[in-house]
C-alpha cells in the first residue's frame, strides 16, 4: 500500500514538473506565434535567417515549466544557459558585433558616388520620431517611447541596443516587432510607394553612378566615423563597429578579418541574437497589453518612414536638374532594412519599366539609413538615458 | 575644394576651442566632507568624528589603495591608503568614506589626522607617486556642526563656465549620492517640458540631417577631387579610357563602343589556322578520339 502511495506521490511530483501542468493560455498563443514565424520563414521565405532563430526561440522560451522549482532553465533565471546567452542582448554587445559584420559586407560605393542619397536616409528617420510621438500620446514614458520609436529605423540590432539601455522591460516586444516588420517590408512598403508616386515619376531613369576609387572607399569609414561620432558620441558602439567593419573590407589588406566579420562571426551572433530574443518572449512577461500597443506603433512607424522617404525625394526633385532627378521609388529604401527595402525599389520599379534597374541606386539611401538610424539611436540615448 | 578646406578649418577650430574651454571633472572627487560631527553618523567603534567622502567619478572600478590622503599641502603622503584591502576597490560611480579621527590603526578607512572647524581645512588626494594631485578641496572655517561641505551633484565640480560648485550641502549623505536620484532627471524634464515629443523630434531630426548633410558635403567634395585627379591621369595616359573621362556618354554606351572596336581589331581570323565558325566541319573518324567508347551503355529495358 505504501509503495502505491509513494508511487502516486512521485507521479504527482512528476506531473507538477511537466509542461502540461504548467501551461497557460499565453504559452499556447506564443507557441502558435513561434510556429507562424517558422512558417513565414520556410514557406514565404520572409527573412528566414532571422525568423527561423526567432521563431524557434519563441518555442524554446514558451515551453512551460515549474518556475517556482528554480530549475535554472528559463531565460530569465540567473545562471541558466539561456540567461548567459541572453546577456549579449541585455548588455547590448550582440548588436555592435552584428554592425561590424554589416560594415564588412556593405559596399557603400553607390552612396559615395551619389552622396545626395544620404539625405533620403536622414528623411526616413521621421519614422522613428513619428512613432516616438505616437507612443508618448499612447501613454508610454519618454524612455519607453524612445525604445518603441526606434522600431521605425527598421534596424533590429539598433532597436535591441537602444531598448536594452532605455527600457529593458520592453526588449522582447520591441525586438520581435522590429524583426517582424523588417520581414514584412515586401508587404508593407509597395502599397505606399504606389500610392504616393505618379506613373511618370515611377519610370524616371537615374544616371549610372560613377566608378568610385579605392581611396574614396577607404576614406569613407574613417571620415564617417569621425564625423558622426563627434556629433553623436552616444552612437559610438554601433557607428564605431559599422565603420570598423567597413574599413576591414575596403582596406584591401585585411581580407581574412573582413571575411570572418561578414561570415562566421555575424552568423554566430545572428543565431545567438535571434534565438535569445525569441526565447525572451516568455508568455508570462511578454503577453501584456503594452506588447500589442508596441506592435501597432511599430507598424505605424514603418509606414511613416516609408512615406517620409518617398515624399522627401519628390520634394528634393523640385530642386534638381531634369537629367539628375531621383526616382521616388527609391525613397522607401532610406529605412535601413538592408537590402530588402532596396530590393523592393527594384521590384516595384521593374513593374513599370522592365529596363529600369533601381537596385544600385536604392542601395545608397539603404545604407545611409543604417547610418541615420544609428545616429538617431545615439541621439535618443543622449536625450533619454 | 576651397569650401572643403574652409569647412575642415572651421570644424578643427570649433573642436579646439571647445576642448580648450572645457574644465574636466577629475577621476576621483572629494565629494562631501563633515568637519564637526556632533550628532550624526557613527563609525564601527561607536564614535563620532569628521569624515571625508571620496567619489569614483568614472564608469570603471578603481582602487584607492596606495594613494594618499592629506590635510597638509606640504606633506602630500600624510596618510597612505593601505594596499591590498578589497574594500578600497570602489565600483563605478560609488563612494568611499574615511573617518578623520586620527586613529589609523582602527582600519583602512581611518586617517591619521583630524579636521578642525575653527580654521580652513585643506584636504587632498594624491596619486600613488605622492606627487600627482588627483583632487583637492578647502573647507572654509566656521562650517556649522553636523553640516557638510561638497558638491550638490556627485562628482560635478564645475559649472559650464568653469566655476567651482563646492558649497555647504542641504542634506547629509555619507556613502550615498549627494543628489538623490529617484527618477531619471532627463525623462522627468521631458515629461514636463515636451509632453508630446515635438521638440525632441525637431531637435533630433535636425541633428540627423546635420550629420548626414555634413557627410554629403564632404563626400561631394572628395568625389569631385577624385574625379578631377582620375581625369587628369587618364588624359595624360592618352588611352581609349581618356575618351570616357572626357565624354558624357554612359557606361553602357562606352562598353558597347569598346566591344565593337575590340571585335574589329581582333577580326583577323582569315590568317589563322583555327577559326571559330558556324560552318560544318568534316573530320575523319578515329576510334581513338571517340567519346562513345568511353561512356557506359544505357541499359535497355
Amino acid at each position: 500500500m505504501n509503495t502505491l502511495l509513494t508511487l502516486g506521490d512521485n507521479l504527482k511530483t512528476f506531473w507538477d514538473y511537466t509542461g502540461m501542468a504548467n501551461a497557460t493560455f499565453g504559452h499556447i498563443i506564443m507557441i502558435l506565434v513561434g510556429l507562424f514565424f517558422i512558417y513565414l520563414a520556410i514557406s514565404k521565405e520572409y527573412e528566414p535567417l532571422l525568423l527561423i532563430p526567432i521563431g524557434f526561440g519563441i518555442l524554446i522560451g514558451n515551453i512551460p515549466f515549474n518556475e517556482a522549482a528554480g530549475l535554472q532553465v528559463g531565460i530569465y533565471e540567473e545562471g541558466s544557459v539561456f540567461n548567459i546567452l541572453y546577456q549579449g542582448v541585455v548588455q547590448g554587445w550582440y548588436p555592435p558585433l552584428i554592425f561590424m559584420g554589416i560594415g564588412a559586407m556593405t559596399d557603400f560605393s553607390s552612396l559615395i558616388a551619389n552622396p545626395k542619397l544620404f539625405l533620403i536616409g536622414a528623411a526616413c528617420q521621421f519614422g522613428i520620431f513619428g512613432a516616438y510621438i505616437a507612443a508618448l500620446m499612447w501613454g508610454f514614458a519618454p524612455n519607453e517611447a524612445g525604445s518603441i520609436g526606434i522600431i521605425g529605423g527598421a534596424d533590429g540590432p539598433t532597436a535591441i541596443f537602444l531598448t536594452s539601455k532605455l527600457a529593458p522591460q520592453l526588449l522582447g516586444a520591441v525586438a520581435i516587432s522590429a524583426y517582424s516588420y523588417m520581414a514584412l517590408v515586401p508587404v508593407i512598403q509597395p502599397p505606399f510607394m504606389k500610392l504616393l508616386t505618379t506613373k511618370k515619376e515611377r519610370v524616371i531613369k537615374m544616371k549610372t553612378p560613377r566608378v568610385v576609387s579605392q581611396t574614396e572607399k577607404i576614406l569613407f569609414p574613417i571620415v564617417g566615423l569621425l564625423l558622426t561620432t563627434f556629433l553623436v558620441p552616444s552612437g559610438l558602439p554601433l557607428l564605431g563597429m559599422l565603420f570598423f567593419g567597413n574599413l576591414l573590407k575596403e582596406s584591401g589588406v585585411t581580407r581574412r578579418l573582413a571575411e570572418t566579420a561578414r561570415g562566421p562571426l555575424i552568423d554566430t551572433i545572428t543565431i545567438l541574437l535571434g534565438l535569445t530574443v525569441g526565447a525572451s518572449t516568455q508568455a508570462t512577461t511578454f503577453l501584456r497589453p503594452e506588447s500589442i500597443k508596441i506592435f501597432v506603433i511599430g507598424a505605424f512607424s514603418f509606414v511613416v518612414a516609408t512615406c517620409a522617404g518617398i515624399l522627401f525625394v519628390k520634394f528634393f526633385n523640385l530642386f534638381l536638374k531634369k537629367d539628375n532627378k531621383i526616382n521616388p521609388l527609391i525613397g522607401n529604401s532610406g529605412v535601413s532594412a538592408v537590402p530588402d527595402s532596396a530590393r523592393i525599389s527594384q521590384i516595384v520599379g521593374l513593374e513599370y519599366d522592365n529596363t529600369n534597374y533601381l537596385l544600385m541606386h536604392a542601395m545608397g539611401p539603404n545604407v545611409a539609413g543604417v547610418i541615420g538610424s544609428a545616429v538617431a539611436a545615439g541621439i535618443m540615448l543622449g536625450f533619454l538615458y | 575644394m576651397n569650401n572643403l578646406k574652409q569647412l575642415l578649418f572651421l570644424s578643427a577650430l570649433i573642436l579646439l576651442v571647445s576642448c580648450a574651454i572645457k574644465e574636466e571633472n577629475p577621476r576621483w572627487v572629494i565629494n562631501e566632507v563633515m568637519v564637526d560631527n556632533q550628532t550624526g553618523f557613527m563609525d564601527n567603534y561607536g564614535q563620532r568624528n569628521g569624515w571625508i567622502e571620496i567619489f569614483n567619478n568614472t564608469y570603471k572600478t578603481q582602487d584607492l589603495g596606495g594613494r594618499y590622503l592629506t590635510d597638509d599641502p606640504n606633506n602630500p603622503k600624510k596618510y597612505p591608503i593601505p594596499r591590498g584591502d578589497v574594500l578600497t576597490k570602489i565600483p563605478p560611480r560609488q563612494h568611499a568614506l574615511f573617518w578623520a579621527d586620527n586613529e589609523p590603526f582602527n582600519g583602512t578607512f581611518h586617517v591619521n589626522f583630524k579636521l578642525d572647524s575653527s580654521k580652513d581645512n585643506y584636504i587632498a588626494l594624491y596619486e600613488n607617486d605622492g606627487k600627482t594631485l588627483l583632487d583637492e578641496i578647502v573647507i572654509p572655517a566656521g562650517l556649522p556642526a553636523d553640516k557638510t561641505y561638497g558638491y550638490p551633484a556627485d562628482g560635478v565640480k564645475y559649472d559650464q563656465n568653469g566655476n567651482t560648485l563646492a558649497t555647504q550641502l542641504e542634506r547629509i549623505t555619507p556613502s550615498s549620492n549627494n543628489a538623490i536620484l529617484e527618477e531619471n532627471p532627463k525623462v522627468v524634464s521631458l515629461q514636463k517640458n515636451d509632453p508630446i515629443g515635438v521638440t525632441i523630434t525637431i531637435t533630433s531630426m535636425l541633428v540627423v540631417f546635420l550629420g548626414l548633410i555634413l557627410l554629403y558635403l564632404i563626400f561631394k567634395a572628395i568625389g569631385n577631387t577624385a574625379k578631377n585627379i582620375s581625369q587628369r591621369r587618364i588624359a595624360s595616359a592618352g588611352t581609349l579610357s581618356a575618351v570616357r573621362g572626357e565624354s558624357q556618354l554612359t557606361g553602357e554606351v562606352l562598353a558597347a563602343i569598346s566591344a565593337a572596336i575590340h571585335e574589329l581589331n581582333q577580326d583577323v581570323h582569315d590568317v589563322e589556322s583555327t577559326i571559330l565558325t558556324i560552318s560544318e566541319v568534316r573530320r575523319k573518324y578515329s576510334p581513338w578520339n571517340s567519346k562513345f567508347y568511353a561512356l557506359r551503355q544505357e541499359p535497355r529495358k
